[in-house]
């Protein structure tokens, strides 16, 4: 009985040394590996930066892409910021849309329209760039890319791009918000101080331009080597562009003495320097020396789909479908061709338009007659590129948005609002039958904004010289409007300084909608208020007989106060940032 | 020696009259089973017998002498010898009894020298309540033990559970630890545990019971043990149950004409022209045109009136000296309420319907006589069935889907309709439950534990060790089968013609099957454990246990999680007077940076019975038993959210875009959270005393508690942190919370001749407060989180309604009378509702948001157990109430235009109804503030409690003259879950459980009635 005892001891023992073992000498990793970290990320073998050069792609992914992006549902299928300007309206059936609260100041700094009064979205990009300025020094990497002056470090132009993002956020901030906290190249850490005051406008914009200045000889310059794989990348091109931008809004009355806040650094200049018109024109003249690269090209329609064209100065990459077409095209098609039409044009763009040789309706001068039941002949072309309405001929149909015609059903549904439906961005489906993909890369900076930028600064500097006709002839010309008899295309001869900057400013306008100007136009002109204090009116086409008559209603009665020139920072950070100062009147 | 006693007790027959009757009888339980191994004496005598395994007897005794049964975890009984030579007995389950065993942390405790915080029940109580998952059953018998039942389908209705309440802001921080036989389990797999199986529950709630398992102690502990097998011939028990189910609560929704009169009403109110033509109201009204105007109730028209579910159970326990078994199967089966509208052209069951089927086998296995083996294997097996990609009481609600008038149930050829009037234009929904397909869950859980325990008792008396190793592992997949298109046509009554659906699927589509792998977890358990119980002298007591634990759990293919750590026990009592426990664990997980991995977690408990002491047993003999007693103690909590790391900062690979000209995506990678190198577990330090007594001879008893819960260094993301550091950041162990409260039961048990009756009265109550929660400092006070208690709500005031006076003092230009109103572009009508600035800034936004009601999960509950037994028939009730919470419906559950119009809109505002209207002004905007998703306000909060008969069982043992002699016993039983409820609510429609603050639209909750048939071998 001893002996088994003890053998039933051994046994016991053995069982307990298996299973210990068995379970203590897990084959596993201590750590996923499928997590890495910045080590790996950035590592200090990797010749070709294949890491680095991911993780260079998320920080261009924070880049927006513009079409149809103000959406509280999902990734766009939203609406156009100029939706919520007198360009047009929202079709969407929810009350609560973004770009009507936008238009309707139905805002607070505690409720903000989140997709548009973004602030640390942009902190992330701005984050996400330096932490890729900061770690890719530690990167051994090769090559050479080719420069304005000959070939430039791969890894000089990679830091110099994302610096240009980064200035691009500021930027983006700076528009919305006047100046903002510079939080400097170091990531910040958790319990590094957060409580950063905002910097003045002054300081802001001075340090978006000295970026720029500094990184544009690093950067890449058009024609891109390999446009299938850098086509998208940041060029010097982009660099001057922004600069010019940013200049043109630092030289304008919101910021330029017409502070709405005048003692208030934060908000703008405290006073008014001329001096800063003549940067931007210098800038953009710069611009226009230097980089002969770029052109107007021919076709207006041509510079949104057409990849690569000289016009196109920097993008953000969007894909090859039809979403634009199918967000914004006309509804009352067969799937796969139905439109949602979330944009519905105003009137009060369309009545922008000028006439065939770029007089006004109504100019007794013009040869041509506006003629009320035939609204859209004889107009400026680009009003056919822009906005489809009655009768345009659309995917091989003329279109009906009369009241009950086929694009304008009487259903309950989302439909023009206007009887106007967008036409911009979009593929030339006049004459097929069906959609087919596009590319919609999300344009930024054209050429033709040059231009125009120069064209207001120099007018505002210089007065309305022969270089700023020049500049509005040469987008006339391209737009296909007729020279006339006096080859000035319908612009009159000695124009006052602010006649011209009225011309510029519909030029602006009609050339530039929907592509995110507008808005911000409209505000930096200082102009908000009146523009805002106008109805929004739209038609209604009703058919008796034969007949067709166009009635113009009222869509959207906007409303502006002088604090909303500025977004309200977001309440949580003012509360959080004991230095952080609110927007007047938030 | 026994027989010696026999020739004794025989001799003294004979000396007497010649009167004696050679009795026999069975004694069983309540609940049907045979009690083996009891005592039965004459009273005033010294002779007795004892039952067999059978429950039976025999003894020799005259008329009218009376008989005591004295069976161990029984009330005693007795009974008077009358004419007849059969006695049978049943006895009533003591709930009071000193020596009642209950299952803690790694061993069993005695109630009488338990010094914590224990709740147990046997499961003899809740078998029989007809429901699947075992958290259902144990709501109102545990105190402490707070549930919501927040769905009835079919396979997913298992309620979330706390312990005594919630105390962490972390919010999956809060769910309890669940261990069956010593083993962690997942809640999923609590709720596929078949109640047969499990010989007792127990919830502990003190930090004295739980610090054993020291950083996954702090929600509270549910233990589990199962059944084992007991020396004796092999008992058989089959059972097999029928039940029909019916919804606790069904929605009620408006006709067309009602419909269409209020959907007038409300564009009318809009400035819109109406949408119903007379005509049409009296169309809808006569229902004359069925076809062009149909009236289609669809709740009628998809769900039936009540569902079968079945149960099966067979088990077989027994045992010799040297192994014993406990062996079990169990079939469930519950069907779905949607009617069956499957194509008689393929089988395919679009319906909800849970089966389960699992075994249970368990094995003790004495090799020698101080060795002893364990297996236990039990595996189940699921499979839940639900209609493919909609929720069908959702769509029922959803307005913007169907309305009643939208089209016919089936065309009048027999094609299927589509709701023409709706902007989806979808198909009506039985078109689509019929074509949808179904999507089948199948899943299979699987545990297997071995054991083997030696005591060294020649080394040294009272020391044994033990090993276990656990293993489990959940194998989940689910395979779809659906067809995405068929036609619909609508057919217009005035020309008789039948127009397609904008989709134009002229003909079905063919099915597509999809499957995809849910889950796949393992889990690996080794304990280790050495265990020494001794008393010196029957005087000192000592239980000592110190545990060698490590787990390593993974799902899929990721990296186990490691849990690692020691845990030890002390248990003392000096002649079950005075009491000391000492419990502490010193544990960790990977989880956690290497520098805060582990924790020790140390309680004390004491207690101090005075009724030993004889001064007081002389002073009360009446008093059976009075303890005191207390603990305190610190555990923890690690379970974290978010990144599984949080210590790590983790690059992530983000989302493909395309750069570049071509359509080539190009991979992103981004920075993940700012780890956080400091993060730790959750603490909790637990303060518990309570008074534990029985008087009267044991037929009052009670157990009362109080406690007081400080829970710290909570997990939570803090909110004052500015955005323009860019990036997210990892939680901190920052929070802190009270939480406090008591609970307790109060039993009384007695015996009328015959009859037997007991009733028991569970309550419990906690409140928590949250001290700390590093939130960003708000512009005014009552936007303050801080001090409320975790999951307050906040919303605006309502102060009824805006009146026509207001409106017109609204425009008349002159500000000073104005109400506040919304920043809003539809501007307030009269009707609307209207709310309390509370900044007195004139406008109603954010900052008028206050607390209003309260949390969602109840502060209180009570349980209130009845129990009969009169001869074979017993009958047991369990009404169950929770009080002081709030909830409410928002969107597709009470909102106009986004609901079917409920009879609650009949009651909205009118100018002629201003005065009574008990609902808002009917707008088809669906964004106003009317709207509850928009503007919550304590309008739409109901401050709700509940009553409800939560379960009824009532059984008749058949006698056992009645039965075949190879059977034991038969029981027939009816059961209901349920049953009825008496709630505080009206405005919704919905079970009082529902989630709070959503459309309320999950599956119906059930009410079951069961018929049951039990045979014992």
């Amino acid at each position: 009985m001893k002996s088994m005892n003890g053998k039933i001891y051994k046994l016991f023992l053995g069982l307990v040394v298996i299973v210990m073992s068995y379970s203590c000498s897990d084959d596993f990793e201590s750590l996923p590996v499928e997590d890495f970290t910045s080590e790996f990320v950035f590592s200090t073998t990797d010749s070709l930066g294949i890491q680095a050069k991911k993780y260079l792609n998320s920080v261009y992914s924070q880049i927006e892409y513009g079409h149809n992006r103000i959406d509280q549902s999902f990734f766009n299928s939203g609406d156009y910021l100029d939706a919520a300007t007198d360009d047009a309206i929202s079709s969407s059936l929810d009350q609560d849309n973004a770009v009507l609260r936008l238009a309707t100041g139905r805002y607070t700094a505690s409720s903000r329209v989140k997709d548009e009064m973004k602030w640390g979205y942009y902190y992330k990009g701005i984050r996400s760039s330096s932490t890729f300025i900061t770690s890719i020094d530690r990167v051994p990497l090769r090559g050479t890319v080719m420069g304005a002056t000959g070939p430039i470090p791969l890894k000089s132009a990679w830091k110099a791009e994302a610096r240009f993002i980064r200035a691009l956020h500021y930027f983006e901030l700076v528009k919305r918000y006047g100046g903002v906290p510079l939080v400097g190249d170091e990531p910040r850490q958790l319990g590094d101080d957060l409580e950063l005051p905002r910097n003045t406008f002054e300081e802001s914009i001075n340090y978006i331009v000295g970026e720029l200045d500094s990184v544009q000889d690093s950067l890449r310059v058009r024609p891109i080597a390999n446009p299938a794989s850098d086509g998208h990348v940041v060029t010097k091109g982009a660099a001057l562009a922004l600069k010019t931008r940013v200049l043109l809004y630092a030289a304008s009355p919101l910021f330029n003495g017409g502070n709405i806040n005048s003692e208030n650094e934060l908000t703008g200049y405290t006073n008014y320097d001329p001096l800063r018109w003549k940067a931007a024109s210098d800038a953009a003249r710069k611009f226009m020396d230097e980089l002969t690269y770029y052109s107007l090209i021919p076709d207006f329609s041509d510079v949104f789909i057409t990849e690569g064209n000289s016009e196109v100065i920097f993008f953000r990459q969007g894909s090859e479908n039809s979403s634009v077409e199918l967000h914004n095209g006309p509804v009352g098609f067969t799937a796969p061709n139905d439109g949602v039409g979330r944009t519905s044009p105003t009137q009060n763009f369309v009545e922008t338009f000028p006439l065939l040789d770029g007089k006004e309706i109504g100019d007794t001068t013009s040869v041509y007659r506006f003629d009320p039941l035939n609204p859209y002949d004889n107009r400026d072309p680009r009003l056919d590129l822009t906005v489809l309405h009655n009768n345009s001929l659309w995917l091989n149909k003329q279109l009906e948005t009369f009241q009950g015609g086929l694009n304008n059903p009487k259903a309950a549904i989302q439909k023009t609002k206007t009887s106007y439906y967008l036409r911009k961005f979009m593929g030339d489906f006049e004459r097929t039958d069906n959609y087919s993909n596009v590319s919609h890369d999300w344009i930024m900076f054209r050429y033709a904004e040059i231009l125009l930028n120069f064209a207001e600064a120099e007018n505002e500097y210089s007065g309305p010289t022969n270089e700023v006709y020049q500049v509005l002839q040469d987008l006339r010309t391209r737009a296909g409007i007729e020279p006339g008899d006096n080859s000035m295309y319908g612009l009159q001869g000695n124009m006052t300084q602010d006649q011209m900057r009225e011309a510029i400013h519909k030029e602006r306008r009609l050339e530039m909608a929907f592509e995110e100007q507008r808005y911000w136009d409209i505000r930096r002109w200082k102009i908000a208020d009146e523009v805002y204090s106008q109805v929004f009116q739209g038609l209604v086409i009703s058919q008796s007989g034969p007949v067709l008559n166009y009635n113009i209603v009222d869509v959207l009665n906007p409303t502006f106060e002088e604090r909303r020139y500025l977004y309200p920072i977001p309440y949580e950070e003012v509360i959080n940032n004991d230095n952080m100062v609110q927007n007047p009147g938030w | 020696m026994k027989k010696l006693i026999f020739i004794v007790l025989f001799t003294c027959f004979n000396s007497i009259f010649a009167q004696t009757i050679n009795l026999e009888g069975k004694v069983s339980s309540d609940t049907g089973e045979a009690l083996f191994g009891g005592n039965i004496f004459i009273e005033g005598t010294s002779r007795g017998t004892m039952t067999d395994e059978d429950g039976r007897f025999q003894i020799a005794v005259r008329q009218g002498e009376i008989l005591t049964f004295s069976f161990i975890g029984f009330v005693t009984a007795t009974k008077t010898v009358e004419n007849g030579d059969f006695m049978e007995l049943t006895l009533a389950t003591d709930r009071g009894s000193l020596d009642e065993v209950m299952v803690v942390g790694y061993g069993e405790t005695k109630r009488i020298t338990n010094t914590g915080a224990v709740s147990s029940i046997k499961a003899e109580e809740i078998k029989y309540v007809p429901v699947s998952s075992v958290q259902n059953t144990l709501s109102g018998r545990l105190p402490g033990f707070f549930s919501q039942q927040r769905s009835g389908q079919p396979g997913r209705d298992a309620s979330d559970f706390f312990i005594r309440g919630v105390s962490s802001l972390n919010a999956g921080g809060n769910r309890p630890l669940i261990i069956v036989d010593d083993v962690q389990y997942t809640y999923d797999q609590l709720s596929q545990i078949n109640v047969n199986e499990i010989e007792s529950i127990s919830i502990l709630k003190d930090a004295s019971t739980t610090a054993v398992y020291g950083i996954k102690g702090a929600n509270g502990v549910l233990v589990i043990k199962t059944r084992r097998g007991k020396l004796g011939k092999p008992k058989i028990n089959v059972r097999v149950e029928r039940g029909i189910q019916t919804p606790v609560r069904s929605p009620d929704f408006l006709d067309s004409y009602h419909t269409a009169l209020l959907v007038n009403e409300a564009y009318e109110n809009d400035g819109l022209q109406p949408q119903f033509s007379e005509n049409d109201l009296e169309l809808f009204r006569t229902g004359e045109d069925p076809y062009g105007h149909p009236n289609v109730s669809w709740y009628d028209a998809v769900f039936k009136d009540f569902a079968f579910q079945d149960n099966a159970n067979i088990d077989i326990s027994g045992g010799t000296d040297r192994l014993k078994y406990f062996v079990s199967g169990g079939a469930f089966s519950q069907n779905g309420l949607v009617k069956d509208f499957s194509d008689p052209l393929n089988e395919v069951n679009n319906n909800y319907f849970y089966r389960r089927f699992n075994y249970r086998a368990n094995l003790d296995f004495d090799v020698t006589n101080s060795l002893s083996l364990r297996l236990d294997v039990t595996s189940r097996f699921g499979n839940i069935n639900e209609p493919r990609g909609q929720n069908v009481v959702s769509e029922i609600y959803d307005f913007s889907k169907i309305h009643p008038y939208s089209s016919p149930f089936m065309n009048p050829n027999g094609t299927y309709s589509y709701a023409y009037d709706t902007q989806d234009n979808l198909p009506t929904i039985n078109a689509r439950i019929a074509n949808g397909g179904y999507n089948r869950i199948r899943r299979t859980d699987s545990n297997i534990l071995f054991g083997v325990t030696q005591d060294f008792n020649s080394l040294i008396e009272g020391l044994s060790v033990t090993g276990r190793l656990a293993y489990s592992s959940v194998e989940e997949n689910s395979r779809q089968v659906f067809r995405s298109s068929f036609p619909t046509y609508h057919y217009s009554s005035e020309n008789d013609s039948y127009n397609i659906d904008p989709r134009g699927n002229y003909a079905y589509g063919t099915y597509a099957v999809l499957g995809n792998l849910n889950v796949s977890t393992k889990n690996l358990n080794l304990q280790a454990f050495l265990n020494y119980d001794k008393s010196f002298n029957d005087d000192h007591n000592f239980n000592f246990l110190f545990l060698y634990n490590r787990q390593s759990s993974g799902a899929q293919a990721n990296v186990p999680a490691n849990f690692e750590g020691y845990t030890a026990k002390i248990n003392y009592n000096y002649k079950e007077k005075f009491l000391l426990d000492l419990n502490a664990a010193y544990n960790g997980t990977d989880r956690f940076g290497k520098d805060n991995r582990f924790g020790l977690f140390p309680a004390i408990g004491a207690g101090y019975n005075i009724s030993k002491e004889d001064f007081f047993h002389n002073s009360f003999p009446f008093i059976d038993l009075l303890k005191i007693k207390g603990s305190y103690g610190v555990v923890g909590s690690d379970i974290t959210f978010g990144n599984r790391y949080l210590y790590q900062q983790v690059y992530q690979s983000g989302g493909g875009y395309p750069f570049g000209e071509s359509q080539t995506t190009y991979p992103t990678v981004y920075e993940g959270s700012l780890g956080n190198p400091n993060v730790t577990w959750e603490k909790a330090r637990k303060f518990n005393i309570g008074l534990d007594g029985n008087m009267f001879e044991d037929k009052l008893s009670f157990d009362i508690n109080y406690f007081y819960d400080y829970r710290f260094d909570q997990l939570v993301t803090r909110e004052d942190v500015p955005q323009i550091l860019g990036i997210g950041i990892s939680p901190n162990n920052i929070a802190e919370t009270s939480n406090q409260g008591f609970d307790g039961q109060i039993g009384y048990q007695n015996t009328y001749g015959e009859l037997q009756f007991n009733t028991n009265l569970v309550f419990s109550y906690a409140r928590n407060k949250v001290l700390f929660k590093a939130e960003a400092q708000q512009a005014y006070p009552w936007l303050t989180e801080t001090g409320q208690q975790i999951g307050q709500p906040f919303g605006y005031t309502n102060i009824g309604f805006y009146s026509e006076d207001d409106i017109a003092s609204l425009n008349d230009g002159n500000a000073d009378n104005d109400a506040a109103v919304p920043l809003s572009d539809v501007p307030v009508q009269a009707g609307d509702l209207k709310y309390k600035d509370l900044n007195e800034d004139g406008v109603i936004n954010n900052f008028d948001q206050s607390p209003i009601g309260k949390p969602n999960l109840p502060t209180t509950t009570l349980g209130w157990t009845l129990g009969f037994n009169y001869k074979g028939f017993s009958a047991r009730v369990l009404f169950q109430g929770a009080f002081d919470y709030s909830f409410s419906v928002i969107g597709t559950g009470i909102e106009p235009f986004k609901s079917q119009f409920q009879p609650l809109h009949l009651q909205r505002w009118t100018p002629q109804t201003a005065e009574t209207a008990e609902f808002p002004r009917l707008t088809s905007n669906p964004s106003t503030i009317n709207s509850s998703a928009a503007y919550m306000s304590d309008f739409w909060l109901v401050d709700a409690w509940y009553v409800r008969l939560k379960s009824v069982d009532i059984s008749y043992q058949l006698p056992d003259n009645w039965i075949p002699f190879d059977i034991n016993n038969v029981r027939l039983y009816v059961n209901a879950y349920n049953l009825f409820t008496v709630t505080s609510y009206v405005k919704y429609q919905q079970d009082p459980e529902i989630s709070t603050n959503t459309a309320g639209d999950s599956y119906f909750n059930q009410k079951v009635v069961n018929l049951g048939l039990q045979v014992g071998f």
